[in-house]
């Protein structure tokens, strides 16, 4: 064991390397265990082409010369390396046995000795730090030393090795993750300030109508009531979470919901990229387009009424318009907004009409549609509600209205409630959606390109 | 003088393509609604529809019936008593969630709690709620550009840089200094662009909540309202004046929508790009 100033000395020099900067302190000090410590002369060998590739290397102090065999294909085959560079990596890589690259320290150099066979084994033990690592020497093999990617490839992945129970490894940290965010939260006062403001917000409505009750107020039905006759399994007026009509409702609700927004979605994307894509196209259309637009959607409940025979076409068609609007102004706005010399560009590359618009034009509206979807959906609730009071039978909309005309009103209430629950639930699914589908960005922006 | 004579030129080619496609669109709407007069067979959906020609009369008519323009009137009143109210309560409201810490913690969650709401599900709870239609009508339309309008102000509030606010502060500028000259103008443009969606929503509302309330305390066709005025004409048969109805909605929102814009240009001078 070294002793303890040399270890700090040891500490410092690991956590200055690349590769090694993400590792947590348990294991940097694991780590630390199989490191030797040597000393070069200027001008002695560290090591040659074809010797046993054992060790990596961290350079300390002074500054090492590695000159890469001709046989790598690298794009540059000399480097310096100094303070914190880690060279000697053809002892980690799978199925290399013997160095790729001449050595010679150009000064009086300290270095680190880390032995491969024993760093795996160490990462053995915590797959997902070592996949971590692995993936920074992959890195930095391809860029620093310009190796090409087949050899980076070569660095051990510590998950598929190991199979199943390294799965169980990684959930363990993203469970530590959550559990750690957790407490973070628990300790700042957000929390609490959420559950004053709550209290606030419940208290002033149970004291006004309840307790209190205020001139106005009285009339209005009360917290305790709404949620008794809520959780009710035997509800005064007909409609609780035990009732199948309560489902019924919502149910009714959320088809109407996705087949206009699949709809709108199926018809607006693809009428926003032509009208945002081909000018002459948006000359004719796009004006056509502007006059419908500020009437409102609802203005539109009677003429539907009147075209569509029935009372579930013109509830469906109603929030199919206002979602429409939405979804295709964004896309147009999205194709709008690609930077136009990315098509150029792909023209002056040959590519057809046709091509640039399905690898330029679509790809590059992804973000505004997205915005644009969520948007839809949020209209869409906005306008079938409208919708479903004016006309229809069933669905959310439906039983405020008849609870306002029967005087039920603790079911004005739940129905509230019960849509803005569904409303958002269906929001955050449409944003989940988009941010998974648009990882792919997220990750060019986060990495540039390779 | 030569570019201006471009784009008139561009500007030109434009809209007539524009007056091409809206001309067409109203033939074929003219042909569809006609079609069982003319070839004695109904199209579907458009053959429901009254043709344009007998709405252009229907209007000729009211123009000069002052009831219609009283539908105007009271609309317009609404719809600006509710977003005014919006304004003043909202923009405080924002500004003081963005500037306090504290007072966020407290009030976003609840206001988060009800912002799924749609607003017109309000539109029972507050016939309930408020004393006159004419109120209900008022608070609907409050809460349509409401949540729009908080959520904006506290946005553009909180994109403020930091750096901005420390550098005033160890300049020794005092609180109402920072508000004037930091938070103030960079919170403008949000504003403006808040309350112009905020607009839109108003009008949405307005019309439902119309349709929905029955016009509003004065009763009758006279005092409704242009949502009212639509839903009158539906229940009394005059399908003419539905699509009236719809037409002047539609100006009406975009004179609102431009008047904000213009007065959101006059505020932030900044931000003009040309």
């Amino acid at each position: 064991m070294p002793d303890p100033a040399n270890n700090s000395e040891i500490l410092r020099a690991l956590k200055s390397a690349m590769p090694f900067q993400m590792v947590p302190d348990n294991l940097i000090q694991e780590i630390a265990g199989i490191c030797t410590q040597q000393s070069y002369d200027s001008g002695q060998k560290i090591y040659d082409l074809g010797d046993v590739a054992d060790d990596v290397f961290i350079v300390v102090s002074g500054s090492v010369q590695h000159v890469l065999s001709t046989q790598t294909d690298a794009g540059k085959h000399e480097k310096t390396m100094r303070g914190g560079d880690v060279f000697g990596w053809a002892a980690v890589l799978e199925g290399q046995s013997t160095r790729l690259a001449v050595t010679v320290s150009i000064e009086p150099t300290q270095v680190l000795r880390i032995n491969g066979k024993g760093l795996i084994q160490v990462f053995k033990s915590e797959p997902a730090v070592g996949d971590v690592v692995m993936t920074r020497f992959a890195t930095l093999i391809n860029r620093e030393f310009y190796v090409p990617r087949s050899i980076a490839d070569q660095v051990p992945s510590f998950k598929q090795a190991l199979g199943a129970s390294s799965l169980q490894g990684s959930e363990v940290t993203t469970m530590a993750l959550t559990v750690y965010r957790i407490s973070t939260w628990i300790k700042s006062p957000r929390p609490y300030l959420m559950l004053i403001g709550f209290a606030f917000f419940l208290g002033f409505w149970m004291l006004s109508v309840e307790v209190w009750q205020l001139p106005r107020f009285v009339d209005m039905p009360g917290p305790t009531e709404v949620f008794t006759e809520w959780f009710s399994e035997d509800p005064y007026y007909g409609l609780s979470v035990y009732t199948p009509e309560y489902y019924k409702h919502i149910g009714i609700s959320l088809r109407r919901i996705a087949f206009a927004f699949f709809l709108a979605t199926g018809l607006g994307v693809p009428l926003g990229l032509f009208l945002g894509w081909s000018k002459t196209f948006r000359e004719f259309i796009f004006p056509l387009f502007e006059v419908l637009r500020p009437i409102p959607v609802l203005a539109w409940v009677p003429l539907a009424i009147i075209i569509f025979s029935g009372s579930e076409t013109p509830v469906v068609f109603l929030t199919f318009l206002a979602s429409f609007f939405a979804t295709t102004l964004n896309t147009m706005l999205g194709v709008e907004s690609i930077d136009e010399s990315y098509s150029r560009a792909a023209y002056c590359l040959g590519a057809s009409r046709w091509q640039t618009f399905v690898h330029v034009v679509i790809p590059g509206a992804m973000p505004y549609i997205f915005t644009g979807l969520q948007i839809s959906i949020g209209v869409a609730w906005f306008s079938l509600v409208a919708g479903e009071m004016v006309s229809g039978q069933y669905g959310l909309g439906y039983v405020i209205n008849t609870a306002y005309m029967m005087i039920e009103y603790p079911k004005i209430i739940i129905g509230m409630i019960t849509l803005g629950v569904v409303g958002y639930t269906t929001s955050a699914m449409v944003r989940m959606m988009g941010d998974y589908l648009m990882q792919w960005r997220v990750r060019e922006l986060a990495l540039g390109d390779n | 003088m030569t570019i201006s004579k471009f784009t008139d030129k561009l500007f030109s080619r434009a809209a007539l393509r524009g007056i091409v496609a809206i001309g067409i669109f109203m033939v074929f709407w003219e042909v569809g609604a006609r079609s069982e007069e003319w070839f004695g067979h109904r199209f579907p959906f458009i053959g429901l529809v009254p043709p344009p020609t007998d709405v252009f009369v229907s209007w000729t008519g009211l123009i000069a019936d002052p009831s219609y323009w009283q539908s105007w009137y009271m609309s317009f009143l609404r719809v600006f008593g509710g977003f005014m109210a919006a304004m003043i309560v909202g923009i405080p409201l924002g500004l003081l969630m963005a500037v306090n810490r504290t007072f966020y913690g407290m009030a976003f969650p609840s206001f988060e709690v009800l912002r799924p709401i749609p607003p017109l599900a309000w539109v029972p709870a507050s016939i309930i709620f408020w004393p006159t239609q004419e109120l209900s009508i008022a608070f609907v339309t409050f809460l349509g550009a409401f949540y729009t309008i908080v959520i904006n102000v506290l946005g553009g509030a909180k994109s403020i840089n930091k750096q901005f606010l420390q550098a005033a502060q160890s300049m020794g500028a005092s609180q109402w200094d920072i508000f004037r000259r930091i938070v103030l103008p960079a919170t403008l443009p949000s504003i403006v662009v808040g309350s112009a969606v905020g607009m839109g929503i108003t009008w949405e509302v307005v019309v439902a909540a119309e349709m929905i309330s029955g016009g509003g305390s004065s009763g009758g066709g006279a005092g409704g309202g242009l949502g009212f005025f639509i839903w009158s004409s539906y229940v009394g048969g005059s399908y003419e004046q539905i699509i009236v109805g719809m037409i002047s909605i539609g100006i009406a929102g975009y004179i609102s929508s431009e008047l904000l814009r213009q007065l959101g240009g006059l505020l932030t001078p900044w931000l003009k790009t040309r």
